[in-house]
């Protein structure tokens, strides 16, 4: 296996940006839910304190929000949920944790081990991992559970993300159970680990690796990817190999995927027993401020939807018809209804459902909207998934900033 | 024989370099931002070693308990090796720099941006 560090920058550049920080520090509201700043097209500023950021193209992607560069955290452009109910491989979010990340992977020397409390242990290599079942697909979104925490009030400490660390695609693999069945999984197995070839700076720091249990790992839905969109996964989505994890956060789809150790126990490490843990309490919500009794690993997605046609301080026409549309989703038992307001939600009318690319997909809704008169809009979409489950209108909070679901309103001005 | 072999190893070597998939990374950009504390040093020489500081940069304006528990954070659960004797200065730093004990004259976010590198 080929890995190599990711070079560290020698030079200091010095400009300031203290335009955008003036602003900001002067609490000025930014408009848009991705303002331009200054007609500058290399910056976006996101809707709240310290949100300035750069556009930068990385390999294999079009320019993306960048949160930070070492290791590489990147933020879909939210108008690209505009474009196609598919999320384009240029514009998939990338989220990494530990900054020793794999820039060079030859596929041909690439193996996949299985270990651990198994019959027989295997190393597999891409060609034989994709004869050893017909290849399977399944659209699936996969979110970061931090997605949206810039948004909380009062605000969180972490990434601070505004609505674009999400994204919908084809993924093509094989199914984790039939990789643990070649394997044969002892009647004493409790959990599946997963380990990728990104690693810590320093060996002090715990690895990137998490957990499922076993009858998850063999539910026939996880799947091991080899594509996405019906290419190679672009390498800062986990080339050659990641887990997908349908319905749950993206926490648990480990990229660049070469280890998984059947476990005869509960795994005990960082990133399962500390991290990415919420409150064991109805919604996962505590009062702002406060912080868990007892914990839980974090799971499905919450019920969510958004307008992606219109930005905020958009402007509409008055007295005629506008097409609104834009997306929802949910944890895996798909959407049955959304809901759209434009009175700032006393009132919500049904709206037309897309194409149903199966419950783990983006769906889009659409409507028409008529402003009867001039002057503001509060518009808001609000879904409904299968289990009776939707979004609160007022928002959940929890101390890591994680599941955000509430309504998300769309002031419009109809000229 | 011996020779062919060799031969015919680089040539594997060669063949399978070609398909590997490779990357380069846009050059890091952020800086943190230069101060008299005693802290900027520490951060210059601790905070890089794992991580970009855009990290430290994107935070909300937070308090002095915040600092010290993230500071805390990297050293105990992350293992970075800040001495116990260099937490209170980089926290001092951070918070003066980035947090609620800065100064108002100073902008709410002093890192350095550069532009984007094609």
């Amino acid at each position: 296996m080929n890995r190599s560090r990711p070079e560290l920058p020698r030079t200091i550049d010095r400009r300031k940006f203290l335009g955008a920080a003036g602003a900001l520090a002067a609490g000025v509201a930014l408009p848009g839910s991705v303002a331009r700043l200054f007609g500058a097209e290399d910056r976006v500023v996101l809707p709240f304190e310290n949100g300035e950021r750069e556009l930068v193209a990385y390999p294999q992607k079009r320019p993306l929000i960048q949160l930070t560069a070492r290791p590489p955290q990147l933020e879909t452009p939210f108008s690209v949920f505009n474009e196609s109910v598919l999320t384009p491989n240029d514009a998939f979010f990338v989220r990494y944790h530990l900054s020793d990340i794999p820039t060079m992977i030859d596929p041909a020397a690439f193996r996949l081990r299985v270990h651990g409390k198994v019959a027989t242990p295997l190393s597999l290599s891409l060609d034989e991992l994709k004869r050893l079942a017909p290849p399977a697909e399944i659209v699936a979104v996969n979110q970061c559970s931090g997605n949206s925490r810039g948004h909380f009030t009062p605000r969180v400490n972490g990434g601070q993300l505004s609505h674009g660390a999400m994204g919908n695609a084809r993924w093509t693999g094989v199914p984790l159970r039939a990789v643990l069945e070649k394997a044969g999984v002892s009647a004493d197995a409790k959990q599946v680990s997963f380990n990728g070839l990104d690693r810590p700076p320093i060996p002090a720091t715990p690895d990137y690796i998490k957990a499922l249990d076993l009858d998850h790992a063999l539910d026939g839905e996880v799947m091991l990817a080899w594509a996405m969109n019906g290419a190679d996964l672009p390498m800062l989505n986990g080339y050659p190999l990641r887990l997908v994890v349908p319905g749950h956060y993206g926490t648990y789809w480990v990229k660049h995927l070469d280890d998984i150790e059947v476990l005869d126990h509960t795994f005990a490490g960082f990133w399962m027993a500390t991290a990415y843990r919420v409150a064991s309490t109805p919604a996962h919500a505590l009062e702002p401020g406060t912080t868990a009794k007892q914990t839980e690993p974090i799971c499905r997605f919450t019920v969510r939807s958004f307008i992606t046609s219109l930005a905020a301080n958009a402007t509409v026409p008055a007295g005629r018809e506008t097409a609104v549309r834009g997306i929802a989703f949910d944890g895996g038992h798909g959407i049955r209804e959304v809901a759209f307001s434009s009175d700032g939600g006393r009132s919500w009318r049904a709206a037309e459902l897309g194409v149903d690319l199966g419950k783990y997909s983006f769906r889009e809704w659409r409507i028409g909207f008529t402003p009867d008169k001039r002057g503001a809009h509060t518009l808001m979409a609000r879904a409904l998934n299968r289990l009776g489950e939707s979004q609160p209108l007022d928002p959940l909070w929890n101390p890591a900033g994680y599941l955000r679901n509430v309504v998300e309103p769309v002031k419009v001005e109809a000229v | 024989m011996k020779r062919i072999s060799v031969v015919l190893l680089s040539v594997v070597a060669v063949v399978a370099g070609l398909f590997a998939a490779e990357i380069k990374l846009p050059t890091e950009t952020a800086r943190l931002a230069e101060s008299p504390l005693p802290g900027f040093a520490l951060a210059s020489t601790y905070c890089y070693t794992c991580h970009s500081v855009d990290y430290v940069r994107t935070q909300p304006v937070s308090s002095r308990a915040y600092w010290k528990s993230s500071v805390v954070k990297m050293q105990k659960t992350f293992g970075a090796p800040i001495p116990d004797a260099a937490v209170d200065a980089l926290v001092d730093y951070l918070v003066k720099t980035y947090g609620n004990e800065r100064d108002g004259s100073l902008p709410a976010a002093p890192a350095s941006v550069a532009p984007v590198k094609k």
